[in-house]
């Protein structure tokens, strides 16, 4: 033990409880997971290290990666802030971790991808790769797009294109009306339902057009229900998640308004937990997912399912999760050394058995990954209902129909960079 | 349809006239404003008798919805709606008697960010208890049918509830203060707090007791509202500044400038959505054109698409016009 | 040597300065020295926070907006830089630039806001905050909303072949300011206008009477503020290379306030003292505990009930002692220990209850198995409920014991050096 390590130590402990190790040969290949650990929204982040957890462990009784290395997921906590975001990756570097790993919140994404750009710049021989589960800004894999991140998540033009696609096949949505949110995603979304309503649901009319103060600013939603009303809108497609979806389907559900609600994140299972199950059965929720635990043709997947079901007293809901940890195991295998960029030219390209019977790629122009979306509609008569916290919450989703991996297949505009 | 925008738009081809727009927004804002006044009532209250403006006050709103989702769970909805604020109030009590009175003797400022610090404590203290997610607090099946319809939107029997709730204690408080020995005693515990305690009062009891009153008004907006809004730690917050915006408008101290204040602001945001009247024009005066990216950021703005910013707005100006606000007796 | 006396000497500032040069030696991994750039942005704001709260007797709950517009302008001018829309300016001045640009914020809000003290400054201060985070949610072509905008501070030739690209330079650039700063906002404390200042704070009629235009007092201290705090803002926007909305919201504001608050209003060493410490705090606690906000929460509230001078307040509490004799502080050592090790013992068993009802609560697993202190318990067990409440038990009767103590032998060390003094 030399001096400076015991100096490293000294620090690390100091300024983070945190020491760096000397590798050796049997040493896990550690991903860092950088997500809100505390905070209001803690729990998604919790969640989510909960389910990375459980797809390593799979992964790891196999005999993990590498031949014999086991994946070792480290919780990183950026209390939802960007620049702690920056920071915690610059820990991950200190620490030696070579892959980053996050997905909620599109402010904490787009600083890793900056982040990680021009560090992998400055430091060639010390470059990280950022794996994106969940951050669905669009951009990421256009103008923004970079050799280092790769989107194991549909992004915003995918899910409302998916959304789009099923209600143009839908004869009964003649009046559609968007409500999102006020500021970057919401305006995404805006503008993807009338580009995409427009391209692939030719016979709708888009009858009204709001954009709210996001997260929770607004109240009262009954002036909103009174235009739906007023426009005589049959269908509300909206991006809204959080407080500003639980109050309008509650302000809809208690007005008694006879629509549907098409929805990017209204099936979220805190969202559904909240805005109860008879408001969500009322407005006909409807969500778009990569998955459905319950279809037929997930029954290769059913004992993973149930198992984590047992774990966890919740219904599996994330499946990217579990395909992000797959594909990863499978690149660096590919790779075979634990060298980011290795790992990245591996999963370029690679193809992985998705659902209803399709592959999904990750699409090497601009590393999104194509895949068949489902929409699926809320419904009592369903073989599994959905558990959450222990509890049945009555319902089910029940797939409506399925949008394939073609016809979610999106031009980019992506040049990408490759070193 | 030329002069037709937003809702009128909709209700202009239905044949509607603006005149049954502007109801329909008064009403709806009533109904929103009247929720507002059951937290804003509290807050004017402890402010009038104690000079403290409390930054916790949306705290105890936020209390008495989950004392509400407990009780409701395991009793029914009528017992909670009496102990869940009888819960809060006497949590305020205690919090003023150990905590804000220890304060009192650093001056104004040190109250505020004692409050400003105690908002914070208990919604990290309702995490700590209840946990981060929402929680399914739902309206009672009792009232949960139509009362009635209205331009095509039902009503339920319990927002009529609420409002009525809420009537009600705007009529009783009003009567308690006016009419009553107790109120004398409190409004005179304002402006000559030395002599009522030379007359043989209590100050320091009283002023414990206002607070836990006031608290416990702010508890009842809670178990009224917490299933229409969401039962989860982040509603304090979220509801918290308006409610202030609305006392400050309606001047601090006046109870009758509160109720107004409460009613106007629930109208406004309700009417800025219903009309979603374009800014593009008035930005057109300032020269203002869409060319620029930053431009068409602001010609495309709407009333309805800020709506929950302009109550802000108007305190500012208020503040800086006439800092009593609408019917206060004394700056704020 | 008195507090004042202790910040007119110049071998404090040229240790400070040491500190500064010194700390990349030690600290030089990068998420290190992140943190220490935060700390000396959060020293600059701090600093400038207190110009208004512990100076003006102004409480600001919207101050973040002239730390974040700094940096929104910091990070477009830069990128105009790199486009070569604007002519190249050096990136070590930047924060000056940014200093201005805030500083005319400051003239025209202030123009309006401080025309009255106290619950009025601070609700238009509430309000303007407010304000501010809407826009920037809104005007999605200058703030981008939640996503911020993204800069490159390595943008032209520096001097010397500083080009800010590794964090050591960037680092030294913050601290440098820092420091300047620092001694800036202290030479403001020590001119009259400074003076007038405290006297507006504390007495606004008879400083009305005296002849001070009071609103023009308070106009000019909060300008002077905004363009501090602007400064820090800049600083931060060149060390991530990033503003968000996060920089103006009401947050940022609560959270400077925390800093100056727990650290102290009433000296130049109080926020200083605040924004060290509540930086580091904020970097390690969430390794240890999801409740830390919580603790956070309770640190403020005690602070405020039981010691408005801040920690800095405390310390200098003994101000008189050691100018009549150091050697009386020695006395006092034993009492301070006794009461540090109950107070110690009693956050052992309450912190532990309290993070085993926060696991309980927050577990949707189900399995109630936690870490605590280095134990693996489980909550179904009650034996470490019950460990928990004997430990803070006895902590709290040792505190009942120690805190006469502390208090009889502090008033004996007081009285002894009144009276050498009066000899």
């Amino acid at each position: 033990m030399n001096t400076s390590y015991l100096r490293k130590l000294l620090l690390g402990t100091l300024l983070g409880g945190l020491s760096v190790l000397p590798a050796y040969a049997a040493e896990p290949v550690r991903l860092g997971l950088i997500e809100p650990f505390s905070g209001p929204i803690a729990s998604i982040g919790l969640e989510t290290l909960d389910n990375f957890n459980f797809a390593v462990e799979a992964v790891n009784k196999r005999g993990g990666v590498l031949g014999g290395r086991m994946i070792e997921m480290v919780p990183l906590d950026n209390a939802m802030n960007a620049e702690k975001s920056t920071q915690q990756v610059k820990k991950a570097i200190d620490m030696g971790i070579r892959v980053v790993v996050q997905g909620v919140g599109s402010s904490n994404a787009i600083n890793i991808i900056e982040y990680v750009n021009k560090h992998n710049k400055r430091n060639p021989d010390q470059t990280v790769l950022y794996l994106n589960h969940a951050a669905v800004t669009t951009e990421f894999t256009n103008e923004l797009c970079s050799f280092w991140h790769f989107r194991f998540d549909a992004n915003v033009d995918m899910k409302v294109a998916a959304l789009a696609t099923q209600m143009g096949r839908d004869p009964k949505v003649k009046n559609v009306y968007l409500i999102n949110q006020n500021y970057a995603f919401g305006k995404s979304t805006q503008e993807a339902s009338n580009k995409y309503l427009a391209e692939r649901a030719k016979h709708i009319k888009i009858v009204g057009d709001d954009l709210i103060v996001p997260f929770g600013k607004v109240q009262d939603f009954t002036p909103y229900v009174a235009k739906i009303k007023g426009a005589n809108a049959d269908t509300v497609l909206t991006g809204n998640w959080g407080p500003d979806i639980i109050r309008l389907v509650k302000a809809v559900a208690s007005a008694g308004l006879n629509v549907q609600f098409y929805t990017l994140y209204g099936g979220l299972p805190t969202t559904v937990n909240a805005v109860g199950t008879e408001d969500g059965m009322a407005v006909h929720m409807k969500q778009v997912t990569e998955q459905l635990v319950e279809d037929d043709d997930r029954k290769d997947l059913q004992p993973y399912f149930e198992s984590y079901l047992d774990k966890f007293k919740r219904t599996w809901y994330s499946d990217r999760i579990r395909f992000t940890v797959e594909m990863f195991a499978k690149a660096i295998d590919k790779a075979g050394k634990e060298d980011p960029e290795a790992i990245a030219r591996a999963l370029e390209g690679m193809t992985f058995p998705g659902p209803h019977g399709q592959t999904m790629v990750m699409r090497p122009d601009d590393h999104q990954i194509q895949l068949p979306m489902v929409i699926s509609e809320m419904s009592r008569d369903v073989p599994k209902r959905f558990i959450y916290e222990g509890k049945d919450l009555g319902i089910g989703w029940k797939t409506m129909n399925w949008v394939s991996r073609e016809d979610l297949t999106l031009p980019t505009t992506c040049k990408m960079e490759r070193p | 349809m030329a002069g037709c925008v937003g809702l009128s738009a909709a209700l202009c081809q239905e044949g509607v006239s603006v005149v049954q727009v502007l109801l329909f927004s008064l009403f709806n804002g009533l109904l929103y404003g009247m929720l507002l006044f059951m937290l804003s009532s509290g807050l004017t209250l402890i402010f009038s008798m104690m000079g403290v403006l409390n930054f916790a006050h949306a705290s105890f709103f936020m209390l008495g919805a989950y004392f509400a989702y407990e009780i409701s769970r395991l009793i029914g909805f009528w017992p909670a709606l009496f102990f869940a604020p009888l819960g809060a109030a006497v949590i305020g009590a205690v919090i003023e008697r150990y905590g804000l009175r220890t304060v009192h003797k650093f001056g104004h400022v040190a109250e505020l960010l004692f409050t400003f610090g105690l908002a914070f404590v208990i919604e990290e203290l309702v995490q700590m208890i209840w946990g981060k997610t929402n929680k399914p607090y739902l309206i009672p099946s009792s009232m949960d049918f139509t009362l009635f319809t209205w331009q095509g939107l039902d009503y339920s029997a319990y927002r009529v509830f609420m409002l009525l709730t809420s009537v009600g204690i705007f009529v009783a408080l009003y009567w308690l203060l006016t009419r009553t020995r107790v109120g004398l005693i409190i409004q005179a515990a304002l402006s000559h707090p030395q002599m009522v305690g030379a007359l043989g009062h209590n100050v320091p009891r009283i002023f414990m007791y206002t607070f836990g009153f006031g608290c416990g008004l702010a508890a009842i907006g809670g178990v009224l509202g917490g299933n229409v809004l969401g039962t989860e730690p982040a509603m304090a917050i979220q509801l918290g500044p308006i409610v202030f915006v609305v006392i400050v408008i309606g001047g601090l101290g006046s109870l009758g400038g509160a109720l107004i204040a409460s009613i106007f602001i629930g109208i406004l945001t309700n009417a800025a959505v219903s009309y979603d009247v374009p800014f593009g024009p008035f930005f057109a005066l300032f020269g203002v054109s869409s060319a620029t990216d930053i431009g068409n950021d602001l010609v495309r703005m709407t009333s309805g698409s800020v709506s929950s910013v302009l109550p802000y707005l108007i305190m500012v100006l208020m503040l800086i016009l006439r800092p009593r606000g609408l019917f206060g007796n004394r700056d704020v | 040597m008195s507090m004042k006396g202790l910040l007119n000497n110049y071998g404090v500032w040229m240790v400070a300065a040491l500190i500064i040069l010194l700390v990349p030696i030690p600290f030089g991994s990068g998420f290190a020295l992140s943190i220490a750039s935060q700390m000396t942005i959060a020293i600059v704001f701090a600093l400038a926070y207190n110009m208004l709260l512990g100076q003006g007797g102004m409480l600001s709950f919207g101050h973040a907006i002239f730390f974040g517009l700094a940096g929104y302008f910091t990070i477009h001018y830069l990128n105009w830089m790199g486009q070569g829309v604007v002519s190249y300016f050096p990136v070590s001045l930047l924060p000056l630039l940014g200093g201005l640009v805030s500083m005319v914020l400051g003239v025209l809000i202030g123009l309006v806001s401080t025309r009255r003290a106290g619950t009025t400054f601070a609700m238009i201060s509430l309000g303007f905050g407010e304000m501010v985070t809407a826009l920037t949610l809104i005007i999605v072509s200058f703030f981008n909303g939640e996503e911020g905008i993204q800069g490159d501070r390595w943008v032209g030739p520096e001097p010397l072949g500083i080009t800010f690209g590794s964090d050591v330079q960037v680092y030294y650039l913050a601290g440098a300011w820092c420091f300047a700063a620092a001694v800036a906002m202290y030479a403001i404390t020590r001119t009259p206008f400074g003076r007038m200042c405290n006297a507006v704070r504390d007495n606004p009629e008879r400083a009305q009477f005296v002849g001070y235009n009071t609103q023009r007092v308070r106009w000019l201290a909060f300008t002077l503020s905004a363009f501090f705090s602007g400064i820090a803002g800049t600083l931060h926007a060149l060390v991530f290379e990033h503003v968000g909305f996060e920089t103006v919201d009401i947050a940022r504001s609560g959270f400077v306030l925390f800093m100056v608050y727990i650290g102290g209003t009433g000296t130049f060493l109080g926020p200083v003292l605040g924004a060290v410490l509540i930086t580091w705090l904020t970097s390690i606690l969430s390794n240890f505990t999801e409740a830390w906000y919580l603790y956070f929460g309770i640190i403020f509230v005690t602070i405020v009930m039981y010691a408005p001078g801040g920690l800095a307040g405390l310390i200098f509490m003994h101000e008189p002692i050691w100018l009549t004799d150091p050697r009386l502080l020695r006395r006092l050592l034993w009492p301070y220990a006794l009461g540090l090790a109950s107070v110690l013992v009693a956050l052992v068993g309450i912190i532990g209850e309290m993070e085993m009802i926060y696991h309980l609560s927050n577990d949707i697993t189900g399995e109630f198995v936690m870490n605590l202190y280095g134990f693996d318990i489980s909550l179904r067990n009650t034996v470490p409920w019950v460990i928990c409440a004997i430990i803070g038990a006895i902590g709290l009767a040792l505190c009942r014991k120690s805190f006469p103590l502390v208090a009889q032998h502090w008033h004996q060390v007081m009285h002894e050096a009144r009276e050498r003094v009066l000899q």
